[in-house]
């Protein structure tokens, strides 16, 4: 926030008053699919949106969502076959990293756009020492000279709250804590100064007083370094605490757009309002009856007609079922896609 | 469906555990070198009252999944007993087993790996009446395990269909199906809705609950989520390093945590409002891991990471105390006959306090 304040004052004043802070990425009617046995799945369907420098932006979403699909559509990471990104744009830079050559790709991953996953356990390769698997993005991209590598690992090491980093570099991941694995891995995905961090369920397999040291950890040193944050994650915790803004994605498309606010308290999809109302929370009154999403999510190889979220919508109208609304926006943050006109009271 | 045909009197607990504990041998030791032990459960007590649901709740390592295992006599136990139902169950005979396995169920946590690929839901849901033989008929079969689909919200056709033809909310239906056909008294939920997505999980919670109400069933529920026990459990039991740290109602315990640890838990739940003041609450003030259970901390096996830890609690292990009825904590601090040892090695507990508010 504070960041788009200065711009905004940077740059000229006479600027159009819905003028945002400057974008970083830019995602353009995003398709990627993947060939199964029974059909084509379309995981990610025309998505489109922006990160802006500095800011934490989240995708949220339930299993099958198309979440972590379009993280790694972004990167070109979808194995393919079976997957393929048939169609959109995304802009880094400038440049569309869609039409990139892959040794460019390969460039700019780590340096300019770094991705931290959801297993710490998998990801890191359990016959190499840390601090080998620390040095490789630095000496992939050359960034800093030979002889300050480990110097560098060991301040990396340090700015993750990683204690004892000397000794620590010589251990092996499985003589590490998983809380403990998942620092390294956010010190390796920092270690280039990359400019967005894409983080996908970063701490979906730590113990919850552990998710809260790494996600502040994380939040502090984006914050510090200016860069930005894509976060991938179905805790809606997380994202109530962590989000700028929040895009909303059911069935391979992105439903609802807004700040953290906007989300959380105006929300305008009825895919949202029955996540917050399906959510136990700790601030409820004791002996309230949740209210679930009746049924369960599509088959995206047969995804159901008009919008893919009619079927357990309890606001549903005959043109629901007909046709496709598109992603529209309220006001100058807060865009959704549905035909229905709800408002605070449902 | 029956009530339990106990003839034990009702206002008597239906589960007390005492002292239990579950030791590992972590892997045979070599020439008969006494092999390293994983003190998984060390120590703990917990009553379960008649159509309660009693939340045990912790962090991975914790023992409350052993716990479970114990209770359900799937696991030696390595001390303590276990009484249900009015009976000593702590080293039950074959036909005692067999017995308990009819009045004690088990709700899985994985709704994938829980059922058997290869065995129609009728088959699956019916085993527990084909064990115990519990139907006469092959049509009384049918339709007992048609009510039991019925009950838990599934359709009479999906009987004849196979596992992998089911989303993961409707698998957990089938496993809570199968855990009430041969009508126990206690259900040991673990992690039942963690697998599960948001809206889904609503589901099974509010099925749970109803079928709580409907059929008087007493769950032991084993979970991390704090705000789905919150919202399940009427009592909780927190656990750390496989000992009981503290024991409350939800009102009290989410209210006003006695233990540091229950605090530092509690703190860290990110909470579902972004408004800076509802985040002002959160407070992640505890650092560092759990420890292994392997080689435990002494003393209090929370000092290492308690912002509170004094010489007597790297010393002593506290034992549980009432600090109000129906609410026990196992901590030094909540001792008063030791608030002189306490207060000897500075900082105070209230300075502390003072310092984190």
């Amino acid at each position: 926030m504070s960041t788009e304040t200065s711009t905004a004052t940077a740059t000229a004043t006479t600027a159009p008053r819905t003028e945002p802070a400057a974008t970083l990425l830019r995602v353009e009617n995003l398709h990627t699919v993947f060939e199964k046995d029974d059909g084509v799945v379309h995981a990610v369907n025309d998505v489109s949106f922006d990160v802006r420098r500095g800011e934490v932006l989240a995708i949220v979403g339930e299993s099958g969502s198309g979440k972590s699909i379009t993280a790694m559509s972004l990167l070109r990471l979808i194995p393919s076959p079976p997957g393929q990104i048939i169609g959109g744009r995304v802009l880094f830079d400038g440049q569309d990293l869609l039409d990139l050559p892959d040794d460019a790709i390969r460039q700019l991953r780590g340096r300019d756009i770094s991705m931290i996953f959801q297993e710490p356990m998998t990801s890191l390769n359990p016959s190499l020492r840390i601090g080998r698997q620390l040095a490789e993005p630095l000496r992939v991209h050359g960034s800093v000279p030979k002889d300050k590598v480990r110097e560098r690992c060991i301040e990396l090491l340090r700015q993750v709250r990683i204690g004892d980093p000397e000794k620590r570099l010589d251990a092996y991941p499985h003589e590490l804590s998983g809380g403990m694995r998942q620092r390294v891995m956010i010190a390796m995905g920092l270690a280039c100064l990359p400019r967005l961090i894409i983080a996908d369920e970063p701490t979906t397999a730590l113990d919850v007083t552990v998710q809260a040291q790494i996600l502040e950890l994380l939040r502090d040193i984006t914050r510090a370094s200016q860069s930005s944050m894509m976060l991938i994650t179905h805790d809606l915790g997380v994202v109530a605490r962590y989000a700028d803004r929040i895009n909303v994605m059911y069935a391979g498309r992105i439903v609802e757009r807004g700040t953290a606010h906007d989300i959380f308290h105006r929300p305008r999809h009825p895919y949202t309002v029955g996540l917050m109302e399906s959510m136990p929370r700790l601030n409820d009154a004791i002996g309230n009856r949740l209210t679930p999403i009746p049924g369960s999510p599509p088959d995206l190889s047969d995804p159901p007609s008009g919008c893919p979220f009619h079927p357990r919508c309890r606001f549903a109208q005959p043109r629901c079922k007909q046709e496709r609304p598109p992603l529209e926006r309220l006001d100058e943050e807060h865009w959704k896609a549905c035909w229905v006109n709800l408002d605070d009271t449902h | 469906m029956t009530h339990t045909d106990s003839h034990t009197d009702v206002t008597t607990p239906l589960l007390q555990v005492s002292g239990l504990k579950v030791h590992f041998p972590l892997r045979p030791g070599l020439f008969g070198k006494p092999a390293a032990m994983v003190k998984a459960v060390d120590g703990v007590d917990f009553t379960v009252h008649r159509g309660e649901t009693l939340g045990l709740v912790g962090e991975s390592g914790c023992g409350k999944s052993t716990t479970g295992l114990a209770v359900l006599r799937m696991t030696p136990l390595t001390e303590g007993r276990i009484v249900f139902d009015g009976e000593d169950i702590s080293h039950p005979d074959a036909a005692t087993t067999k017995r308990l396995r009819r009045k004690m169920q088990m709700v899985y946590q994985d709704p994938f790996g829980a059922l058997n690929p290869r065995m129609r839901v009728l088959d699956i849901i019916g085993e527990p009446l084909r064990v115990h033989r519990l139907t006469r008929t092959r049509a009384e079969y049918r339709e007992r395990v048609m009510d039991l689909l019925d009950r838990v919200g599934l359709k009479a056709e999906m009987a004849d269909r196979y596992p992998h033809e089911f989303s993961g909310g409707q698998r957990q239906r089938i496993g809570i199906a199968r855990a009430l056909a041969a009508d126990p008294s206690l259900i040991i939920c673990d992690e039942p809705v963690s697998a599960l997505d948001v809206s889904i999980q609503a589901q099974v919670i509010n099925l749970l609950e109803d079928l709580q109400r409907d059929l008087g069933l007493t769950y032991l529920f084993v979970a991390h989520d704090l705000a789905v026990v919150r919202h399940l459990c009427h009592r909780i039991v927190v656990m750390y390093l496989g000992r009981v740290v503290e024991v409350a109602d939800r009102e009290r315990l989410y209210q006003a945590p006695r233990h540091p640890y229950t605090q530092a838990l509690l703190g860290a739940i990110p909470i579902a409002d972004p408004d800076p003041e509802v985040q002002a609450r959160f407070n992640p003030s505890v650092d560092g891991e759990v420890p292994s259970p392997i080689d435990p901390p002494p003393g209090c096996p929370f000092h290492p990471r308690c912002p509170h830890a004094t010489d007597l609690c790297r010393r002593e292990a506290p034992r549980p105390l009432d600090v109000e009825d129906g609410h026990s904590v196992a901590c030094h601090l909540h001792d008063p006959s030791r608030a002189a040892e306490m207060n000897h090695s500075e900082p105070s507990y209230q300075e502390q306090a003072r310092n984190i508010a």
